[in-house]
C-alpha cells in the first residue's frame, strides 16, 4: 500500500493524537500495520530466547530420567552383591601396584649382572637382522625358487645361491663390529654371517654362544638374587587363592545381575518390584563370609612374610628406594585389606539407595567407567577436573600473550603495524580446531616431550614427561584459540577509555608509558576482566582440540606430582560427550550421564558469561 | 588601573609572531601576548577562532595531533623557549599546568587524583605526597568537603567537584601557568561562581590563563583580556578598558554581539 508507506515514512514525528486517529486505519485480522510490523520485529528477537530455552528443556528431559536410572542402577549393584565382591576386590587392586613395583626392582636388579652379556646378545642378533635386511631381495628370490613345484633347475639355483652370497658379502663387508664384541667374535660373527642363508635352518654359531652365554648369566644372576627372586614370586602368589574364592563369588554376583538386566530387557515392566528373590541369591556370598575373612587374612600374612623376606638391599640405588617405597605403602594397604574383612558381615544387600546418594555419586564420584563387564560408573569429578585444569591453564598462557599484545598493538603500534597484528591474531580465529589438534599431535607433542627430556630442565616440575599428548598440550593449543576472543575484547577495553583521561594525564607531564599502566589500563581494568572470563568461556566448551590431545585417559589427575600435574593425559566434559554419545544406545543410562554432562557443561558456560557480563556492567557504571 | 611607576615585571608567557597550523590549514597567524605574572588573562572570540589552539600551544599538548606545528615565530615560558632541543616535555608541562573543559578525573580515588601528577614526577615519599594532596586541596577550596574521604572513588563527585578536582590536580604539582579550557562551560551557575571565586584565590599564586566563550565571565574574573578573530589575535588590552572601550572596531561588534 504505496499510500500507507508514504504517510509512515513522512520525517515529522506524529503526534499521539494522529497514531490514535491511524490506528483506526486498515487492518487485516484485527491486526494492523504498525502492529505487524511490531510483532515482527519482536518475533525475530524473541527466536533466539525461545531457542534457547528449548536447547534447555530438551538437554532437562533427557539428563533428568538419569537419576532414576542410575539409582536402578546402583541398587542392582548392590542387590546382586556386585557391591559385596567389591568390597574385596578393590582393596585388593593395590596387591597388582605393589607387584609390579617389585618386578620393577628386581628387573633392575638382574639387569645390573646380565647387562653385558644381554646387550652383546642383543648387538650381535641385530648385525645379522642388518645383514637379512640388506640382502632381503635376493633371499626372497631364492626361497621362492626353492619351493617351486617342479624344482628349478640347478644351475638356476646355482646362480642364485651365488647372487645371494655375493649381496651377503658385500653386507657383510660393510658391518662395523659392535664395541662390546671382543675381535675374535667380531671376526666369527662376519665369518658366519657371510654364510647367511635362508637354507640354513640354525642361526650362527657365534649367535648361539653368546645367547647361551646370556642365559648362563640370567641364571646366574637369579641366584645371586635369590632372596630377592623368592620374595617376589611369593609376594605375587600371596593373593591366588583369595582371587580364587572371589572370581566363584563375583562370577554368581554377575549372574545374579544378568537375570535382573534379562528380567528389564524382556520387557516386563519398570517400576514394578523385581521378582527376583534376591534374599535367597545372595545367601552364597554371605555365606562364605568366613572362608573370605579367613582367606584375606591368611593373604595379608603370606604378603607380609614375603615383605619380610625381602633383602634391604637390591641391585641400584633406585631399585632400593623403590623397595622401600613399596614396603611403605605395604602396611596400609594390609589394613585396608582388613577393614574390608572387618566390614563384610555389616555389608547388607537390602539397603535403600537414595536420591542424594545417586546425586553425589555421580557429581563426587571419583569414576567414569563405562562399558564394564562388571559395573559401570558415572562419576563425574575425573572429566570436571579435567576440563577445569586445561581451561585454566589455558587462560593462564593466553592472558598475558592476548593482553599484552592488545596493549601495545592500542597503544605503542604504528598504524602499519595494527593494519597487520590485527588481521593476523583475528585470523588465528579462522583455524579449524581439528587442524590444531593435527599439529598438537604431530608436533607440538613431540617438541614439549623433546624439551621435557633436555638435562639441564630436569629442574622443571614433572620433566622428563613421558605422554606426548598431555593436559599442557591441549592447554597451550586452546590458548591459541582464546588469544583471538581475549585479544579483540581486551583492545576494545582499552579503546573505550575515555580521551579525556589520556589529555589529562599527559598534561600533569607523565610519559607515554607513565599513561598506558597508571591510566589506561587500570581504567580498562573491568573490560580486561571480561576479556579474560570470555576466553574461559571459549575455551571450556572447546571439543575437537582436547579430544584429541589431551590423552582421553579418564582419571584424576596424581596431583602428588606438583605443577607437574599438567603433564599428565586426562579427559574432559565436552570430549567425553563428543567421543562417546555416537556409541551409546538411547535412554541407556549411559546416554542420560552423557546428557546430565552437558547440562553441567551448560551451567558453567552460563555462570562464565554471566560473570563476564556482570564485570562490564560494573565498568559501565563506573564510567557514567 | 595599575600604577605605571616601577618597569613592568618580565612577562612569565610571551607568545611572539607565531604561527601555527593543522596540516595545511592555518589556524593562528602573527600572534602575540604576553602574559604577566600572578594575573588573570581571559582568551575570547568567537567559536573556532583558535583560543584553544593557543592555549594548547603553551604547554605543547598539540605535539600530539599529526600534522600540527608551530611555522613561525616562539614562545617563551619565563623567558625559555618551549620549542628548544634541551626543553624537556615533562618539565615544561610541570611549569604549565592544565585544566581542560570536560572535568576529566581518573577512576582512582580523590587521593590518587591529587597525588597523580607527584607521582609521575617520581615522588614516593608518603610525607610529601599527603602535603601536596592536601595543599591542593585547600586551594581548590575542596579540603574541608574531602578530608574524610580521600580514599573514595572520585567518579563519585558532582560536576563541580569534580572539575574542582581536577584543579587542584593541576596545581598539585605547584606549576607557573594554569591553562584553563572553559572550564566552567559544563556547569550549573551556583558550581561555576564557586570557581569563580577560587580564580581569584589562584591567582595569588599562579598565572592563569582562561578560555572562555563567556564574556560576563571575562569581565568578572580577568585582569587582561585578548580578543581573538579567525586565528588573528585583534585586540589585547586589561580587561576594563577593552570592554568599555574597544580600541577595534571588531572587538566593538563582537562586544555589541552584532557579529557576522
Ligand atoms: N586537531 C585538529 N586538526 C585540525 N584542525 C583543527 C584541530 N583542532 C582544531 N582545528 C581547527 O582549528 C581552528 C581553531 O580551533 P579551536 O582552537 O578549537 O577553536 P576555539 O577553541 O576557539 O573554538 C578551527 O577551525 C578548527 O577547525
Ligand atoms: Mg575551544
Amino acid at each position: 500500500m504505496p499510500a500507507d508507506l508514504n504517510n509512515d515514512s513522512t520525517p515529522s514525528r506524529p503526534t499521539l493524537g494522529s497514531l490514535l486517529l491511524k490506528s483506526q486505519r486498515r487492518t487485516f485480522l484485527g491486526v494492523d500495520k504498525q502492529k505487524a510490523i511490531r510483532f515482527f520485529f519482536a518475533s525475530n528477537s524473541s527466536a533466539a530466547v525461545i531457542v534457547l530455552v528449548l536447547i534447555m528443556l530438551f538437554l532437562l528431559r533427557e539428563g533428568v530420567d538419569f537419576l532414576p536410572t542410575y539409582r536402578h542402577e546402583l541398587e542392582t549393584y548392590q542387590h546382586a552383591g556386585l557391591e559385596f565382591c567389591d568390597l574385596v576386590e578393590q582393596p585388593l587392586a593395590e596387591h597388582q601396584q605393589l607387584c609390579s613395583k617389585l618386578r620393577r626392582v628386581l628387573s633392575a636388579s638382574l639387569n645390573t649382572i646380565t647387562y653385558q652379556a644381554r646387550s652383546r646378545r642383543d648387538a650381535a642378533y641385530q648385525q645379522m637382522r642388518d645383514v637379512e635386511e640388506e640382502t632381503r631381495l635376493q633371499r626372497a628370490v631364492l626361497t621362492n625358487a626353492l619351493a617351486e613345484v617342479p624344482p628349478a633347475a640347478l644351475e638356476k639355483l646355482a646362480q642364485l645361491r651365488q647372487e645371494l652370497l655375493t649381496a651377503t658379502q658385500l653386507a657383510v663387508s660393510r658391518l662395523a663390529v659392535p664395541p662390546s664384541l671382543t675381535p675374535s667374535e667380531g671376526w666369527q660373527l662376519k665369518r658366519d654371517l657371510a654364510l647367511l642363508s635362508p637354507e640354513s635352518a640354525e642361526p650362527p654359531l657365534v649367535l648361539e654362544l653368546l645367547s647361551a652365554a646370556y642365559i648362563r648369566v640370567d641364571t646366574e644372576a637369579h641366584a645371586s638374587f635369590k632372596p630377592l627372586v623368592e620374595a617376589v614370586e611369593a609376594f605375587e602368589a600371596a593373593p591366588d587363592e583369595l582371587h580364587t574364592l572371589l572370581n566363584t563369588l563375583k562370577k554368581h554376583a554377575r549372574e545374579t545381575k544378568a537375570l535382573v538386566t534379562d528380567f528389564h530387557s524382556s520387557g516386563k515392566g519398570h517400576g514394578r518390584k523385581d521378582p527376583i528373590d534376591f534374599a535367597s541369591r545372595i545367601t552364597p556370598l554371605t555365606s562364605r563370609i568366613p572362608e573370605l575373612s579367613g582367606r584375606i587374612e591368611a593373604y595379608a600374612q603370606r604378603a607380609q612374610t614375603a615383605a619380610a623376606s625381602l633383602p634391604p638391599q637390591a641391585g641400584t640405588p633406585q631399585a632400593t628406594k623403590m623397595l622401600s617405597e613399596m614396603r611403605a605403602m605395604l602396611p596400609g594397604h594390609l589394613t585396608e585389606m582388613r577393614a574390608a574383612a572387618g566390614k563384610l558381615p555389616q555389608w547388607s544387600y537390602e539397603k535403600r539407595v537414595s536420591y542424594f546418594k545417586v546425586v553425589l555419586a555421580f557429581f563426587f564420584g571419583d569414576a567414569w567407567i563405562t562399558n564394564s563387564s562388571w559395573q559401570d560408573f558415572f562419576g563425574f569429578i575425573p572429566l570436571l577436573v579435567g576440563s577445569v585444569l586445561i581451561a585454566v591453564l589455558a587462560v593462564l598462557i593466553a592472558t598475558p600473550l592476548s593482553i599484552i599484545a592488545a596493549i601495545y598493538t592500542n597503544q605503542f603500534a604504528s598504524v602499519r603495524e595494527q593494519d597487520f597484528i590485527k588481521p593476523v591474531i583475528e585470523f588465528i580465529q579462522a583455524i579449524p580446531s581439528v587442524v590444531l589438534g593435527f599439529i598438537g599431535i604431530s608436533v607440538l607433542g613431540d617438541v614439549i616431550k623433546d624439551v621435557s627430556h633436555v638435562s639441564w630442565l630436569q629442574w622443571l616440575p614433572g620433566f622428563p614427561i613421558q605422554e606426548r599428548l598431555n593436559m599442557f598440550n591441549a592447554a597451550c593449543l586452546l590458548a591459541l584459540m582464546a588469544v583471538p576472543t581475549m585479544f579483540s575484547l581486551a583492545e576494545d577495553a582499552l579503546n573505550n577509555v575515555p580521551r579525556a583521561y589520556i589529555d589529562a594525564s599527559d598534561a600533569l607531564g607523565a610519559t607515554k608509558l607513565q599513561t598506558v599502566f597508571r591510566v589506561i589500563v587500570p581504567s580498562a581494568r573491568s573490560g580486561i576482566s571480561a576479556a579474560v572470563l570470555l576466553g574461559l568461556g571459549r575455551v571450556i566448551g572447546e571439543t575437537m582440540v582436547v579430544l584429541l590431545v589431551a590423552g582421553n585417559r579418564i582419571a584424576i589427575p596424581d596431583f602428588r606430582s606438583g605443577l607437574g600435574v599438567v603433564f599428565q593425559p586426562a579427559h574432559t566434559l565436552t570430549g567425553i560427550i563428543a567421543q562417546e554419545l555416537g556409541e551409546v544406545s538411547r535412554g541407556s543410562a549411559h546416554w542420560q550421564a552423557l546428557f546430565m554432562v552437558g547440562i553441567v557443561l551448560f551451567v558453567i558456560s552460563l555462570l562464565v558469561n554471566w560473570c563476564a557480563r556482570a564485570f562490564v556492567r560494573r565498568f559501565e557504571l563506573s564510567k557514567s | 588601573m595599575p600604577a605605571l611607576q616601577s618597569p613592568p615585571p618580565p612577562p612569565v608567557v610571551q607568545v611572539r609572531e607565531m604561527d601555527f597550523c593543522y596540516g595545511s590549514s592555518i589556524a593562528l597567524e602573527g600572534i602575540n601576548l604576553a602574559v604577566e605574572r600572578y594575573r588573570i588573562t581571559a582568551l575570547i572570540g568567537a567559536s573556532g577562532c583558535g583560543k584553544s589552539t593557543l592555549l594548547r600551544c603553551i604547554n605543547r599538548m598539540n605535539d600530539r595531533v599529526p600534522g600540527a606545528r608551530v611555522t613561525k615565530g616562539e614562545i617563551l615560558v619565563k623567558g625559555k623557549n618551549i620549542h628548544d632541543d634541551d626543553v624537556d616535555l615533562t618539565q615544561l608541562r610541570k611549569q604549565v599546568g592544565m585544566v581542560f573543559q570536560k572535568s576529566s578525573p581518573f577512576p582512582k580515588t580523590i587521593y590518587e587524583n591529587v597525588a597523580y601528577g607527584q607521582r609521575t614526577h617520581g615522588v614516593k615519599s608518603k610525607d610529601i605526597l599527603d602535603d601536596a594532596v592536601e595543599r591542593a586541596l585547600r586551594h581548590a577550596a575542596l579540603w574541608e568537603e574531602l578530608k574524610d574521604r580521600l580514599d573514595q572513588n572520585a567518579l563519585g563527585l558532582s560536576g563541580g567537584q569534580q572539575q574542582r578536582l581536577c584543579i587542584a590536580r593541576a596545581i598539585a604539582t605547584r606549576p607557573d601557568v594554569l591553562l584553563m579550557d572553559e572550564p566552567c562551560s559544563a556547569l550549573d551557575p551556583i558550581a561555576t561562581l564557586k570557581i569563580e571565586e577560587l580564580m581569584h584565590q589562584l591567582a595569588r599564586e599562579f598565572t592563569v590563563i582562561i578560555v572562555t566563550h563567556n564574556m560576563q565571565q571575562a569581565v568578572r574574573v580577568s585582569d587582561y583580556t585578548a580578543f581573538l578573530h579567525l586565528g588573528k589575535l585583534v585586540e589585547f588590552a586589561e580587561t576594563d578598558a577593552l570592554f568599555s572601550n574597544p580600541r577595534q572596531k571588531l572587538t566593538e561588534s563582537y562586544l555589541r554581539g552584532t557579529f557576522s
